[in-house]
C-alpha cells in the first residue's frame, strides 16, 4: 500500500489546504492555515485538538456556515463528491445542507428550537429536502424517533424540547440530521455536554446509524476516549494546523508529534496504573495574533530544538498512513532508520 | 395545546387589575357589536330636542348633545370606530414594526444601520402632528386616519423586536436550522419570531391604547371621517357647551378613559402572563 494516508475508496468529502482567517481589529489571524482531509463513505474521522485549534470553524467552512465576519475562507477547496462547494451560490448550497451534509452540534439542549414540538421540527427538516406531505412526513419522523431509540415515539412528537433529558434532545438532534439521509455527518463535540453514560449511547447510536447507511461521519472532539470509540482515522490540530495525521491504532501506540503524545498523557486511563498524577502539557496555546516564527508548539514542547525555532515544520509522511509536522519527530525516526541500516 | 391555554388564562386570571381590564374591554366589545341591535338607525340622526341631560329622559338614557343626536348611540357606534381603528392601527404598527426590526436584527451590518436611521427619522417627528399631515394629505377617511395611526406608532415595536432577534439570532438553534439547509426568512418568521413574539403582543396590545387616543385627538381636532360617530368628536363638538351641558364631552371622555385603562391593564396581565421571569411571583 501506498505511504499516504489517503484512503483508497474514493472520497466522499475532499478538504484541500483550507485556509480560513478571521478578520478582526487586531489584524488577520489564521484560524485554519492549511488544512487538508478527506473522508471515505463508511468512514471515521476525527479531528481532535483543544479550545480554540480551530476545528469547529473547519467544520462550519464546509458547511459555508461561517460567522461572516469575521471569518472568511481566504485560500483552499472543499470538494464533496467531486463538486467544489465554493462555487455553489447560496440556494445551491442551502439544498446541501441537511440533504448531503448534515451536522449536529455540542448542546443539544439549546440546539431545539424552544418553542416548537420536537414533531414539528422533526417534520419541517424532513419536508425542507423533500416533496412529502404532512402525514407522510409525520410518519417518517415517528420512524426517525423510533430508529434513534427514543422510546413512545408517537407520543414524543407532541413534546416540547424542555421537557426531555439532554441524552433524548441529541436524539432527536441525530434524527433530524439524518432525515433526508445524508452521505456525510458532521458532529461536533456531539456529547461533550452529556454525561458519560448517555455519551457511550449517543456514540454507539451514531456507529450503528453509520454502519446502516455508509455515510461518512467527522467527529469533531477534544476527547480522546470519543476518539478512540469511534474514529478510523484521526487529525490532530494546533493553532489551526493539522499536526498529524493518523489511523486510530497507530495514533494511540506510537504518537509522533509531542503535542499528540501530550495529549494521550493527560487522559485518564481505566489501564494505566491508579494514583499517579496525569501529565500536563506545560504552558497554553499562544494567541493566534502572536504566533511564534517557526513551530507553533515550540514553547510547550519537550523535544524543542533551534530548528524548531526557525522555521516551520511541514507535514510530512513519516511512516506508512501517517503523518506529522515535527522536526524532532524527523530526526528521531531517520536516526532509527540509519539505526537498523547499520 | 389546550393545557398551555388553561395554564395561560390561570396566571392572566391571578393578576385582579388584569381581570377587571378584560371584564371592561370585553363590556365594549359587546356594545360595539351590539350598537346596530341596540340603535338600528344612523347615530348621527337627530333624534330629539337639544341638550337633554342624562337620566332626564326615559328615551336618551345618556342624553342628547347640542343637535339633538342621542349620545347613547353615538357612544354605541363610536365603540365599533375607535375598537376597529385601534386594532386595525396597532397591527399595521406591528406588521411594519416585526418586518423592520427582525430585518434590522438578522442581517445586520448595513440593512440594520439603513432601518435603525429610519426607525429614528420617525421617531424624531412628533407624532400627532405627523398624523395630522398625513389624514389632510390623504383625505378625511377612516381608513387613512388607521394607516396614519399605524405609521406613527411603529417604531417602539420595531426596536422591541430589533432587541429581541439579536439576542436570538446567534443561538444555536438557528445554526442548527441553517445547517438543515433552512432559508433566511423560514428561520426569521418560522423559527424565531415564535420565540420574540410574547413581549412584542404586550406592546401591540400597548399601542391600540395609544392609537384610541391618537383617533380620539384626530376626529377632536375635526380631522375625523364627518360621516361616522366617534368619541372624539363628540367631545370636539360638545366642547363650545363645556360650561353649560358639560356632559356631552364628558360621557365620551370617560368612555374613553375607561377603556384606554382596560386596555392598559389587559396589557399590563399579558405582560405577566407571557413572561417567563415574572410567573413565579
Amino acid at each position: 500500500m501506498a505511504a499516504d494516508p489517503v484512503p483508497e475508496r474514493t472520497p466522499i468529502l475532499a478538504i484541500d489546504n483550507l485556509q480560513v482567517s478571521l478578520f478582526t481589529r487586531r489584524g488577520v489571524l489564521p484560524a485554519v492555515d492549511g488544512l487538508s482531509l478527506s473522508v471515505a463513505p463508511g468512514e471515521t474521522v476525527a479531528i481532535v485538538g483543544e479550545s480554540g485549534c480551530g476545528k469547529s470553524l473547519a467544520a462550519l467552512a464546509v458547511m459555508r456556515l461561517l460567522p461572516e465576519p469575521p471569518a472568511r475562507i481566504v485560500g483552499g477547496a472543499v470538494r464533496f463528491m467531486g463538486r467544489d462547494l465554493a462555487a455553489l451560490s447560496e440556494r445551491e448550497m442551502q439544498r446541501v445542507r441537511g440533504k448531503d451534509i448534515s451536522m449536529i452540534f455540542q448542546d443539544p439542549m439549546t440546539s431545539l428550537d424552544p418553542v416548537l414540538t420536537v414533531g414539528d421540527q422533526l417534520i419541517e427538516a424532513i419536508r425542507q429536502h423533500t416533496e412529502a406531505s404532512w402525514r407522510e412526513a409525520a410518519n417518517r419522523a415517528v420512524e426517525l424517533l423510533r430508529q434513534v431509540r427514543i422510546p413512545d415515539a408517537e407520543r414524543r412528537l407532541d413534546d416540547y424540547p424542555h421537557q426531555m433529558s439532554g441524552g433524548m434532545s441529541q436524539r432527536v438532534m441525530i434524527a433530524m440530521a439524518i432525515a433526508c439521509g445524508p452521505q456525510l455527518l458532521i458532529a461536533d463535540e456531539p456529547t461533550t455536554a452529556l454525561d458519560v453514560t448517555v455519551q457511550a449511547q449517543i456514540l454507539e447510536l451514531l456507529k450503528e446509524l453509520q454502519t446502516r447507511s455508509g455515510m461518512g461521519l467527522i467527529i469533531i472532539t477534544h476527547d480522546l476516549g470519543v476518539v478512540a470509540e469511534t474514529a478510523d482515522r484521526v487529525v490532530v490540530m494546533y493553532a489551526g494546523r493539522k499536526v498529524e495525521e493518523a489511523r486510530v491504532g497507530a495514533l494511540f501506540d506510537r504518537p509522533l508529534h509531542p503535542y499528540t503524545r501530550g495529549l494521550l498523557g493527560a487522559t485518564p486511563s481505566a489501564i494505566r496504573r491508579r494514583g499517579g498524577r496525569l501529565a500536563e502539557i506545560a504552558g497554553s496555546v499562544p494567541a493566534l495574533s502572536d504566533l511564534p516564527a517557526g513551530c507553533a508548539f515550540q514553547n510547550r514542547c519537550p523535544d524543542v530544538f533551534d530548528r524548531c525555532r526557525a522555521e516551520r515544520p511541514a507535514l510530512a509522511t513519516l511512516l506508512p498512513q501517517q503523518s506529522a509536522a515535527c522536526f524532532a519527530a524527523e530526526k528521531e525516526l531517520s536516526r532509527n532508520v540509519a539505526a537498523i541500516g547499520t | 395545546m389546550l393545557a398551555l391555554a388553561i395554564d395561560f388564562a390561570r396566571r392572566f386570571a391571578r393578576n385582579r387589575a388584569a381581570l377587571i381590564g378584560f371584564v371592561l374591554l370585553v363590556a365594549v366589545i359587546g356594545v360595539a357589536l351590539a350598537a346596530p341591535w341596540m340603535f338600528p338607525r344612523n347615530p348621527l340622526r337627530i333624534v330629539g330636542r337639544p341638550e337633554i341631560w342624562p337620566f332626564a329622559s326615559s328615551r336618551y338614557p345618556l342624553g342628547t348633545d347640542s343637535l339633538g343626536r342621542d349620545i347613547a348611540a353615538m357612544i354605541a357606534y363610536g365603540a365599533r370606530t375607535t375598537l376597529l381603528i385601534g386594532l386595525c392601527a396597532s397591527l399595521t404598527a406591528t406588521l411594519i414594526g416585526i418586518s423592520v426590526g427582525a430585518l434590522a436584527a438578522y442581517f445586520g451590518g448595513w440593512v440594520d444601520e439603513l432601518l435603525m436611521r429610519m426607525t429614528e427619522l420617525f421617531q424624531t417627528i412628533p407624532n400627532l402632528i405627523f398624523v395630522l399631515t398625513i389624514v389632510s394629505i390623504l383625505g378625511q377617511k377612516i381608513e387613512y386616519v388607521t394607516i396614519a395611526v399605524g405609521i406613527v406608532t411603529w417604531t417602539p415595536i420595531a426596536r422591541l423586536t430589533r432587541a429581541e432577534f439579536m439576542s436570538l439570532r446567534d443561538r444555536e438553534f438557528v445554526q442548527a436550522c441553517r445547517s438543515m439547509g433552512m432559508g433566511n426568512l423560514r428561520i426569521m418568521f418560522g423559527e424565531i419570531l415564535p420565540n420574540a413574539l410574547p413581549p412584542v403582543i404586550v406592546l401591540s396590545s400597548l399601542v391600540i391604547a395609544g392609537a384610541v387616543l391618537f383617533e380620539s385627538a384626530v376626529s377632536f381636532l375635526g380631522l375625523g371621517d364627518p360621516n361616522v360617530s366617534s368619541w372624539g368628536r363628540l367631545i370636539g363638538d360638545g366642547r363650545t357647551l363645556i360650561r353649560s351641558s358639560w356632559y356631552i364631552c364628558a360621557v365620551p371622555g370617560a368612555a374613553i378613559m375607561l377603556t384606554v385603562l382596560a386596555l392598559n391593564l389587559v396589557g399590563d396581565g399579558l405582560n405577566d402572563a407571557l413572561n417567563p421571569k415574572l410567573r413565579d411571583r
